[in-house]
């Protein structure tokens, strides 16, 4: 793995790299893969993938009753710019 | 500090006197992020006037939650997590938001963006991690509960090296609702006390159905305090084989065996047993895949729009990058990308689900054993708190991969799992680990009392001078 | 060389609740910005989705009433990417395990019928709503997570105006059933419209170009009509499509190059981990199912064979939902259909129109309208007085006491007739010669005499047959 490649992948998650931590991370995924070869070896032919910690099934569903709103205020409080009760952020370019 | 000791003190002292030494201590410790100091008593109940600490991933509303990172420094939640109003509901008072690793992603509270919370045995030493500062907090006799969340062993691993009762019920027990997420397939809230019976108490207070939290369970919730019963005549208890072999420290060993001989004296039934060494070996990466997996999209809300410590840009993009780039750790950012790695579609057949797989293998195999037996036991860790210093363990060794990762089995099969003190070893404690099975507290409780009654170390605290 | 155009469409509606499809925050349309939200839906640290009922029953409507079949298990994923109206930086959705499979929606073309193959159905969650202004974008979080279903169609449509006609009756089956107000120019119905051609009678795809956010009946078709036109061309040129995502532009009537695609875009999906799987049972399924609304297909079908309705009469009043619905309130009153839909469609509508009201707006009860309906098929008072009432009507009065009020009520009484009748007859002898001459014109004359001395309130019926009676005996 590159540095660039592994740059990338991290601004498709929204944020930048240094040289440093990019060559970090490629050693990481040196032990990473090291530690993969241990998973490969265990025979998973047939088992079902495991989402949650138990296989339950809920019949629970909300109720369509309006039981909690946040005033524009609060829902204001902790954005860094607004404008007439919006939220604002520069121009969006995509 | 328990519970017992502190009701014996008029109610208008005890805030006082949590709030004295959890400022007393953070000079040591380092151990809270925010210190609390004007929350009242609400109303009457089982924990009525008891000072308690939160980890900083519970939003509390008004007083700012952070979870240790740089990107939520300015947080103040509109909202209360589910327990923060239990809590509040059983007159419980807020001292202080504790100290964890970023984003409850590490094990040794080294990673908090304040700095490390340093444990109160050998301030050189980790507490161990995420939810260090609680621990702290409870070990230095500060606070008689403190909360906090275990995703691996962050609620376990930390008891164990600060000497102290750390719970991490059953996946559903408690309510998740306000919890800053790791991930949320093996977020459990846990909690901190010095003595089994203030545990059984906390977890009445915390459990319960949660019409939030979609996940959380319909399981009654009993008076654990009340019907603890330190008898294990006829117990059935299993040692965890391969963590025992694993470790190579005899004197942890020793007091393992020690604590083991006298539940066989009092009439439990011990076995040994033994899993796939291959599966055991893939306890840490099939957690840190599935973790770090869920983790990326959990913390993608964090992009500085909404709330959080924005950086400005020219454009919304930039804004969000100049965030987020700024707002993570290296560490953090390491994670996510290795996390985001495995979700990618042409990698998650061999990584996601590889370990998904994998994890219902490990799962099937203790639940199998668990049919046998009441327990899991186990030493908590194989070390004693590493030093602040210490290079990074060997992550390939036995030793690393499963004797410092087993506790990670709890939460894959979402089973009650508790750490206790079982002694200690160059004055530094160590702690045993009991895992039940799913919604057995009850028994997983009287269990703990039983090895409490042997160690003698109930309500052990450590005066940090 | 002839193509043949090959059109899948992928339509987002909302769904008509209360509050959120993962939140109990309520949502108006109108409502002022960042109103209508709560924590979970701006993606506050620690807040927890938790799945609303009337959502996923709504779902299961619309499945139902396209045939699709029913995934009892709901489960849910995340689609991860990262954008400022999405506030979690995923969306929850379905897309493992899509709530319907494999349903159909029937179009008429001018008489041909033709069945539109559904592929699925999800539910899903919206994104908040962005202003751009010049140098900002101003959001608005009231929109977001307002509950959704997808509707995606297999590529069985082959023209705009299949198109149109698949988009209508779709918006109409959504309406029927109360499970999105389905209005495009709100917003709250969307159109991505795929598109690619083939050689005539090849059975190979081309490349497809994506046509995004469609926002009128109007705009599809001719969206489609030209960017199969702009392909055509292409193709005849011996150029190739470019795979790639465009928009309609209004003003040009054209479609434009949004973005080229690079390879398709890596959502990252994976089941989300805060929703266990919810088992729908079988017993709610029915019940929901039991307790559905009629379908329009199905109305319109009981008009014609029950009601003896024309078809065109029923299409009159299926094509809107309010009509036929009130029409249906009507019917509750044992009346005859055919008079009961005349009066609704010609005089209520006509009149309501004139005043700038509608169906829904109107004072006009639907039993006061059986009611006037009922009068004047008993006689009680002429169609021409009808009229009248009805005008009145129009502000809110029921029709017996507008007839009460105004003395309208026509003379029925035999007796009283009878008595007018051999006044009538008394005083013209010479009609009564003239009919018995076989001067047909002559009975009109005595009636309108009757009707005189009446002062309009008798019933012509009565009055002309008792009349032929008594002029039979003389």
């Amino acid at each position: 793995m590159e540095i660039s490649e592994v740059k990338k992948l991290a601004e498709m998650l929204m944020f930048k790299l240094s040289d440093e931590e990019a060559q970090e991370i490629i050693e990481e995924f040196k032990t990473f893969d090291r530690q993969l070869a241990l998973l490969d070896k265990i025979d998973t032919e047939a088992v079902d993938e495991m989402i949650f910690p138990f296989d339950v099934k809920t019949s629970f569903l909300r109720d369509d009753e309006a039981d909690h709103i946040l005033s524009q205020d609060d829902v204001l409080k902790n954005v860094a710019k607004t404008k007439q009760g919006h939220v604002v952020v520069p121009k969006v370019v995509r | 500090m328990d519970i017992r000791t502190l009701e014996e003190m008029p109610i208008s002292e005890r805030k006082a006197y949590a709030l004295k030494k959890v400022k007393g201590l953070q000079d040591k410790l380092n151990a809270s992020i925010t210190i609390i100091e004007d929350d009242e008593v609400k109303a009457d109940g089982k924990l009525m006037g008891i000072p308690v600490a939160l980890k900083d991933n519970i939003s509390t509303k008004g007083i700012k939650t952070t979870a240790a990172s740089d990107i939520l420094d300015n947080y103040v939640p509109v909202y209360d997590a589910t327990i923060v109003k239990k809590l509040k509901e059983a007159g419980a008072i807020f001292v202080s938001k504790t100290s964890m690793d970023e984003l409850a992603m590490g094990g040794t509270n080294r990673t908090a963006n304040i700095g490390p919370c340093h444990n109160p045995y050998d301030l050189d030493r980790i507490t161990g991690g995420s939810s260090g500062g609680s621990a702290a907090l409870v070990a230095a006799g500060a606070v008689p509960l403190a909360i906090g969340s275990d995703t691996g062993d962050s609620v376990r691993k930390p008891a164990a090296y600060c000497g102290i009762v750390g719970v991490k019920p059953s996946y559903g027990r408690i309510s998740r609702y306000g919890i800053i997420p790791y991930a949320s397939s093996l977020d459990h809230v846990g909690y901190f006390t010095t003595n089994v019976e203030d545990a059984a108490l906390a977890l009445e207070v915390l459990a319960g159905r949660d019409d939030l939290d979609m996940t959380s369970s319909y399981e009654e919730v009993l008076e654990y305090s009340k019907l603890l019963d330190a008898n294990v005549k006829g117990r059935r208890l299993a040692i965890f084989g391969n963590v025992y072999d694993a470790i190579s420290d005899s004197s942890i060993k020793e007091a393992f065996d020690k604590i083991i001989v006298s539940l066989e004296d009092k009439g439990a039934i011990i076995k040994k047993v033994y899993f796939d060494g291959d599966l055991m070996k893939c306890l840490f990466p099939t957690y840190f895949i599935i973790a770090n997996a869920e983790a990326t999209a959990n913390h993608s809300n964090l992009d500085g729009v909404r709330f959080g410590h924005r950086i400005d840009g020219d454009s919304m993009e930039d804004v969000m990058m100049a965030t987020r780039t700024r707002g993570f750790s290296s560490f953090i950012k390491k994670r996510f990308v290795i996390g985001s790695y495995s979700l990618f579609e042409e990698n998650q057949e061999r990584l996601l689900k590889k370990a998904q797989r994998v994890r219902r293998l490990i799962v099937e195999a203790v639940l199998n054993e668990l049919k046998e037996v009441d327990a899991l036991l186990a030493p908590a860790s194989g070390s004693i708190a590493p030093r602040l210093d210490d290079p990074s363990s060997d992550e390939l060794s036995d030793e690393y991969l499963i004797a410092e990762n087993h506790m990670v089995i709890g939460n894959f099969g979402g089973l009650p799992s508790m750490t206790l003190p079982m002694g200690f070893k160059d004055d530094l404690p160590i702690g045993i680990n009991i895992t039940c099975n799913a919604f057995k507290e009850e028994e997983m409780f009287d269990i703990a009392l039983a090895i409490e009654d042997i160690t003698g170390l109930k309500g052990h605290v450590k005066e940090v001078l | 060389m002839e193509y043949e155009i090959i059109v899948g469409l992928e339509i987002h509606t909302e769904l008509n609740t209360k509050t959120k499809m993962f939140s109990g925050a309520p949502y108006h349309f109108k409502a002022e910005a960042n109103t209508c939200t709560n924590e979970v839906d701006l993606a506050h640290p620690g807040t927890l989705p938790c799945v609303n009922h009337e959502a996923v029953k709504k779902a299961i409507e619309l499945c139902t009433a396209l045939d699709l079949s029913i995934d009892p298990l709901v489960r849910f994923d995340r689609k991860n990417y990262y954008y400022s109206d999405l506030p979690k930086g995923y969306q929850i959705t379905q897309q493992f395990h899509p709530i319907g499979k494999d349903g159909k929606l029937q179009i008429d073309d001018d008489g041909i019928k033709k069945i539109i193959r559904i592929d699925r159905i999800h539910m899903e969650e919206d994104t908040a709503k962005q202003f751009h202004l010049y140098d900002e974008t101003l959001i608005d979080f009231n929109r977001a997570g307002v509950p959704l279903v997808e509707i995606v169609s297999k590529p069985d449509i082959r023209s705009g105006k299949e198109a149109a006609l698949y988009v209508e009756k779709l918006r109409q089956t959504l309406t029927y059933l109360d499970v999105s107000c389905a209005k495009m120019e709100e917003g709250s119905m969307r159109c991505d419209v795929n598109i690619s051609l083939r050689p005539k009678g090849s059975d190979v795809f081309g490349t497809k170009v994506e046509i995004k956010n469609l926002n009128s009946i109007a705009n599809i078709k001719d969206a489609i009509e030209y960017e199969a036109n702009r392909q055509k061309e292409i193709l005849d040129d011996g150029g190739h499509i470019d795979q790639e995502t465009r928009r309609f532009d209004e003003k040009t009537m054209t479609t434009v190059t949004m973005r080229k695609k690079e390879g398709s875009v890596d959502y990252k999906f994976f089941p989300e981990p805060n929703i266990f799987p919810i088992l729908i049972s079988q017993e709610e399924i029915d019940h929901i199912v039991s307790e559905m609304p009629e379908l329009p297909d199905v109305k319109e079908h009981r008009y014609i064979e029950v009601y003896g309705l024309s078809t065109y009469d029923a299409s009159q009043l299926i094509a809107n939902k309010e009509l036929a619905l009130y029409f249906d309130e009507m019917m509750k009153s044992s009346i005859d259909p055919k008079a009961a839909c005349n009066i609704l469609v010609s005089e209520l509508v006509g009149q309501l129109t004139k005043r700038g009201e509608d169906i829904t707006s109107t004072k006009v009860q639907a039993k006061d309208l059986a009611r006037l309906v009922e009068l004047i098929s008993k006689g009680d008072i002429s169609s021409k007085q009808g009229k009248e009432v009805l005008s009145v009507m129009l502000d809110g009065d029921d029709p017996d006491k507008i007839i009460e009020e105004r003395g309208l009520k026509q003379l029925s009484d035999t007796s009283a007739i009878e008595k007018l009748v051999e006044e009538v007859l008394d005083e013209n002898p010479t009609s009564i010669e003239d009919y018995k001459n076989g001067k047909d014109r002559a009975l009109g004359f005595l009636v309108g005499q009757l009707m005189k001395k009446s002062k309009g309130q008798a019933n012509p019926k009565m009055a002309s047959d008792m009349l032929k009676d008594k002029l039979a005996k003389r």
